[in-house]
């Protein structure tokens, strides 16, 4: 019994470890790499990150922009894991970010009155709003069998381009001069601020709630169906699952969460719609998603990091002769490494988790753990 | 005596599992060699390794006389080694030349040389009465001529050693007579076959000399002749007295009432054919009703329209007195119907589930494992071990990935899993193809208790053996139509006579409609 | 106002435009045809266009010679899209995210590249880039010499590499080594091809396109290069690739209705028309969905699509 638990805790330190290691492991290599070019650039790497480390946390309004950053990142990747986890590719959070947005915005224009019900149907419509956008490619995929790649990545640029119109026609802001944005929100509806000078609002609890919500989700009947469609359609459809009815539903709440994000920024940060509002996070939530192994605890630390990188990236270029793009380098290599870490792994996310926990296996011999849960039961 | 192949000590790995144990084998000349073992006993991987697909740990291959090391399937081409994969290697798209020519080297340098190759590639077809068009796309082609696609274009490709996978598992008896033909006029050629089967019956009329593998080892090897008998080479495959004996494993006196009764029914398959034109049968309570015949003549379809997996195009199906067809498959499962499906890897089981997460595949949504909407792990882990110990899963624990484990036990988890919940109606696919003879008896004995309990089962198998052992009364199946029932008792011989529909047509369905449209 | 469109001068520039603007998505969609017959998705084609461009201008401005810069682009494409190939054929990654990785890396560099080079400077150095080449004779055709023949010598190729994809495609070892390969991968390495061969050569040469298209757009579109040159052509040209069922001739019509579209949409802007562009640069990607709904049914794609390829799994 003894034995038993010593193992027990071992084991759960190994796993607490050989999460994080791995993930640091290869950031650290990639900030290496990064160090290497800025160095061949003629700059000094350590001077550049001690900016960069600076410009994220060197005081309380760099910190706070990283929060403020960090909130539609973890939002985003939150939202791409759940499509991924069932396999399906959704590259598409841009464009439910902005139709989100969109959405949200319309009701607080348009409804009239300004109360509490308002502000919360501009939250449910953005979660509409996204949810329709990825909807959409869920319907095309489980109806006709489309490729989402495809439909999510055509249905961003339709969301561009609808944004594009919308703040330079019906939604423009008719007091902003010729500047192609819409009017701003009520300034009751904002998010609050903790400190009246800092950017940091109540958005971190909408990040954080909808972080716990998708925790649970993963353990609930639901959130098993989706792994199992993951998994295989065909063991799906054989345990009376309705595979397409999952595909589409998994795209809608993938969808709604990259419309909460839009809803997120509006109300939280730039309060307004403007051209190119999702800033091309999208991507980002892509490689966020992809570092925190779908795991949305992981995930919240990663985009925190994420966010991080990008503030501290802007201070660096301000302060230092090294440019941003720097961090765009940063950010492709640590993809690119978190893929060579699992050498001569088949396709699918589940073979690709299951192949990082086989390699582990070894160390952690009689204890595995659950095949893509979150459950601890070991 | 100089002989074509001869392998020394060949061993291969796969991680720890050894596929092949220091294995010798010599195949004459001009002579058709038949590899006999049973699944898993190492025949494919011996043969990939003769091929260049593995690499083998230890060993070495003599091709007349000269050691080579074949380390591609480009170098066995090179040396005259063709092989006929079980699973065919053809693009359905391309046609027949283009399939052909994409293994060879042009002579118009970068070029494709077209022309050419379709008149040799006629002409080969023309001299071993192949029949196949060389511009015709796969894709519209039925599987036996297929094979002799694959057959073709080992020949054109210079090989005068021919390794066939498993070639009569998808053919009609007509069809396997056609391969038979084929390969007694290479041998004429002075090319020499290799035969892999497990099934000994279908070859003991052809092959000059058998060789036995089991376990990844080389047992012995036997020319053919009247001293050779099935016996001893089943006993060399098995390397025990064969088959535990279920014939008076509790036979019930009497069935019960009427379970599952099917009227006329029709379905199509997944490419729209209709392959089920009319099945009546009716199934009892306490009654294993086997479903013998020639794989691809209806019965995955009707496993699966009986589970709701397609749909019933005509026709009526009665459960308990109900109808039930075209239903969603979750209403099949809540109506304790279970299905042991006959492509486990693909269907039965998610292969990257843990053992336990694949226990509760059909039953996550029950009370029993939730705790509000979320599940229950505790539970469920209980729920996994008491199964696993049951059902004597061999595994480091509940949590193991299920495709660490060896189809045997695969197969125990899909069992315990479709067993657990008590169903009324047990639909067993296939249940033991694959399997090594310990776990088949023992799926059989599972299948056998729930009969005893008044389950009505219904064993769909291409084994005529575990059709024979098992079934209390036998239906044969033939192109989507019922064409006999028999009792429990009946010979091999009548089955057999009722699986080739005793009227010799030519291939099972739909595929008459091809060969004439390529005349 | 109606007047200036429906004129025979207005639309020869508008279809002279668009075939300029054709020019590179139909390059980077050619390349990914090959790419995508063998089995692999480039993501990435942004990236690699964005090096691709980065690479021909470098090539050109200290080089003094066009021609350079036309191979330092297309050997950036192919060094990117070795990347590609090694990340989703050798390492086995999923497609989605080693293109995304590429992107991201991609333009990183390429800006970081530019930036390091140049530093910071008021107004960006320039090369000289292609003249247009009005062929003899039948660029005085009224209407259609302005319109088909009055281009710099990198339309003419990248219009020529239409016939010739086809062609390799079709009347090739090669080409039908890409096909088999993504088609059915284990035949084809049981046939004794090397799998991770053909993709990585499709892959590469997929790369060498979309690197002629990148230098096309900074030393023959354009004669400077900014960090947002690319701007969505690569993720175009894959749309473009869809669109036309993988056949080359199809991907040339795909890339001429985007870059009608563009040039329109350009043109009508520039005579303050009161249409909503936006709608016009939005409907090519509402097309494409259409299509890829319609070739979805038919199940047209290659059948080891994205999949990666290891032997010893079924």
């Amino acid at each position: 019994m003894a034995t038993k638990k010593k193992k027990n805790l071992a084991y759960k330190l190994d796993k607490g470890l050989s999460r994080l290691l791995p993930a640091l492991g290869t950031i650290a290599l990639a900030l290496l790499v990064g160090g290497i070019i800025i160095a061949i650039s003629g700059n000094n790497p350590l001077e550049a990150y001690a900016q960069m480390f600076k410009g994220a946390f060197g005081s309380k309004s760099r910190i706070s922009e990283t929060l403020v950053k960090t909130v539609p990142l973890m939002l985003l990747a939150l939202g791409v894991s759940v499509a991924f986890r069932s396999q399906i590719w959704n590259i598409g959070a841009d464009g439910q970010f902005t139709i989100g947005a969109i959405f949200a915005i319309c009701v607080t224009l348009y409804l009239p009155g300004e109360n509490i019900f308002i502000l919360l149907l501009s939250f449910v419509a953005a979660f509409v709003g996204g949810a329709l956008w990825g909807g959409l490619s869920g319907f095309l995929k489980a109806k006709f069998n489309a490729n989402e790649v495809i439909t999510t990545l055509m249905l961003n640029y339709v969301a561009q381009y609808l944004l594009a119109y919308l703040i330079r026609g019906p939604l423009m802001d008719p007091n902003g001069g010729n500047n192609p944005q819409s009017a701003s929100i009520p300034e009751a509806y904002r998010l609050p601020r903790f400190v009246s000078n800092l950017r940091v609002n109540y958005g971190i609890f909408i990040g954080l709630a909808v972080l716990i919500f998708i925790y649970y989700f993963w353990r609930s009947a639901y959130g098993y169906k989706l792994k199992l469609v993951g998994a295989s359609n065909t063991v799906a459809k054989y345990a009376g699952l309705k595979v397409s009815g999952i595909v589409l539903f998994t795209m809608v709440l993938s969808g709604g969460i990259a419309g909460i994000a839009g809803w997120t920024e509006v109300f939280g940060a730039q309060y307004r719609l403007l051209d190119n509002i999702s800033s091309g996070y999208g991507n980002l939530a892509i490689v966020v998603a992809l570092l925190g192994n779908l795991r949305p605890i992981d995930i919240g630390i990663a985009s925190f990091f994420f966010a991080a990188l990008m503030s501290g990236g802007n201070a660096m270029q301000r302060m230092t002769e090294v440019p941003y793009s720097v961090v765009d380098i940063i950010q492709g290599l640590i993809i690119v490494f978190v893929i060579c870490r699992t050498v001569g792994q088949s396709n699918g996310w589940k073979q690709w988790i299951a192949a990082r926990r086989n390699a582990r296996k070894a160390v952690t011999a009689g204890a595995a753990e659950e095949d893509g849960g979150e459950e601890d039961n070991g | 005596m100089e002989y074509a192949v001869e392998l020394r000590g060949i061993t291969k790995r796969f991680g720890s599992n050894v596929a092949n144990k220091q294995v010798d084998l010599k195949i004459r000349s001009g002579s058709i060699h038949g590899l006999l073992g049973e699944n898993g006993a190492g025949k494919s991987t011996l043969m990939n390794v003769l091929y260049g697909l593995y690499k083998p740990e230890e060993g070495e291959i003599y091709l007349r006389g000269e050691r080579h090391v074949i380390d591609s399937p480009l170098k066995a081409m090179e040396l005259g080694i063709g092989m006929v994969h079980q699973h065919f290697m053809l693009a359905r798209p391309l046609t027949v030349a283009e399939n052909i020519m994409v293994g060879t080297k042009s002579k118009r340098g970068p070029l494709l040389d077209t022309r050419r190759v379709m008149r040799e590639i006629q002409e080969v077809s023309d001299r071993y009465h192949l029949d196949v068009d060389p511009a015709i796309k796969i894709e519209a082609l039925s599987v036996g001529q297929q094979q002799r696609v694959e057959i073709l274009s080992a020949i054109y490709q210079g090989a005068d050693i021919l390794i066939l996978d498993e070639p009569t598992a998808v053919l009609t008896p007509q069809e396997v007579q056609e391969l038979f033909v084929i390969l007694r006029k290479m041998r004429e050629d002075g090319k020499s076959v290799i035969l892999i089967t497990h099934k000994l019956d279908e070859i003991m009329e052809i092959v000059d000399e058998i060789s036995v593998l089991r376990d990844g080892e080389y047992v012995g090897s036997r020319v053919m002749g009247p001293d050779v008998t099935k016996d001893e080479l089943t006993q060399m495959m098995v390397g025990r007295e064969v088959l535990f004996d279920f014939s008076d494993a509790g036979t019930l006196t009497e069935p019960g009432k009427v379970k599952v009764a099917l009227r006329d029914v029709h379905a199509k398959n997944t490419c729209g054919v209709e392959a089920l034109r009319g099945i009546s049968l009716e199934l009892h309570e306490g009654e294993i009703l086997g479903l013998a015949g020639v794989d691809g003549n209806g019965q995955k379809e009707l496993a699966e329209v009986l589970t709701g997996l397609a749909k019933v195009s005509e026709g009526e199906m009665l459960y308990n007195e109900k109808p039930i067809q075209n239903r969603r498959p979750i209403d099949y499962i809540n109506d304790k119907i279970a299905h042991v499906p006959e492509d486990r890897q693909t269907t039965g089981i998610a292969m990257n589930f843990s053992i336990k997460n694949n226990l509760i595949i059909k039953n996550h949504g029950a009370k029993r494992f939730k705790k509000g909407p979320v599940i229950n792990y505790d539970v469920v882990n209980a729920y996994a071990e008491e199964l696993m110990e049951q059902y004597h899963v061999k595994a480091t624990g509940r949590n193991e990935i299920i495709k660490n484990l060896s189809g045997g036990n695969q197969q125990k988890i899909v069992l315990a899993r479709e067993l657990a919940d008590e169903p009324e109606f047990l639909i067993a696919s296939h249940p033991t193809r694959g399997l090594d003879i310990g776990a088949s008896e023992y799926v059989r004995g599972q299948i056998l208790a729930q009969r005893n309990k008044g389950v009505a089962v219904l064993l769909i198998s291409a084994d005529l053996e575990e059709i024979l052992q098992l079934s209390d009364r036998i239906a044969v199946i033939y192109d989507g139509r019922i064409t006999g029932i028999l009792p429990r008792g009946a010979s091999a011989e009548e089955i057999g006579y009722l699986m080739l529909d005793n009227q010799k047509k030519e291939a099972p369905h739909g595929n008459q409609e091809k060969e004439k449209s390529r005349v | 106002m109606i007047q200036q469109i429906f004129t025979t001068t207005f639309f020869a520039s508008v279809l002279g435009s668009a075939i300029r603007l054709a020019t590179p998505i139909l390059a980077t969609s050619l390349g990914e045809i090959y790419t995508q017959r063998s089995g692999v998705m480039n993501l990435g084609l942004e990236g690699t266009m964005l090096m691709g461009a980065l690479a021909g201008f470098l090539g050109c401005y200290f080089s003094g010679s066009l021609a350079l810069g036309v191979l330092c682009g297309m050997a950036a494409g192919v060094l990117m899209s070795t990347v590609m190939a090694f990340l989703s054929v050798t390492m086995k990654a999923n497609q989605v995210i080693a293109g995304t990785a590429l992107t991201i890396l991609g333009s990183g560099l390429a800006a970081f590249i530019y930036r390091s080079v140049f530093g910071l400077q008021k107004s960006p150095p320039q090369v000289e880039n292609f003249r247009a080449l009005p062929i003899p004779g039948l660029s005085k055709i009224p209407f259609f010499g302005d319109v088909l023949f009055n281009h710099n010598l990198l339309v003419y190729i990248i219009f020529a590499l239409v016939p010739i994809t086809w062609f390799v495609l079709e009347k090739t070892v090669l080409g039908l080594r890409i096909k088999m390969v993504g088609e059915h991968p284990r035949a084809a390495d049981s046939k004794g091809i090397s799998v991770a061969g053909v993709r990585y050569t499709a892959v590469m040469i997929g790369g060498a396109y979309a690197g002629l298209a990148g230098a096309y757009l900074t030393i023959a579109y354009m004669n400077s290069f900014t960090d947002n040159i690319v701007s969505g052509r690569g993720y175009i040209a894959l749309a473009v690739v869809i669109f036309s069922h993988w056949k080359p001739s199809l991907a040339m019509w795909g890339s001429l209705l985007f870059g009608f579209a563009n040039a329109l949409q350009i043109r009508l802007q520039a005579l303050g028309a009161p249409i909503p562009n936006q709608f016009l640069l939005m409907l090519p990607y509402v097309i494409t969905i259409v299509v890829l709904v319609g070739v979805s049914k038919k199940a047209e794609f290659p059948s080891a699509y994205t999949q990666p390829y290891s032997r010893m799994e079924r």
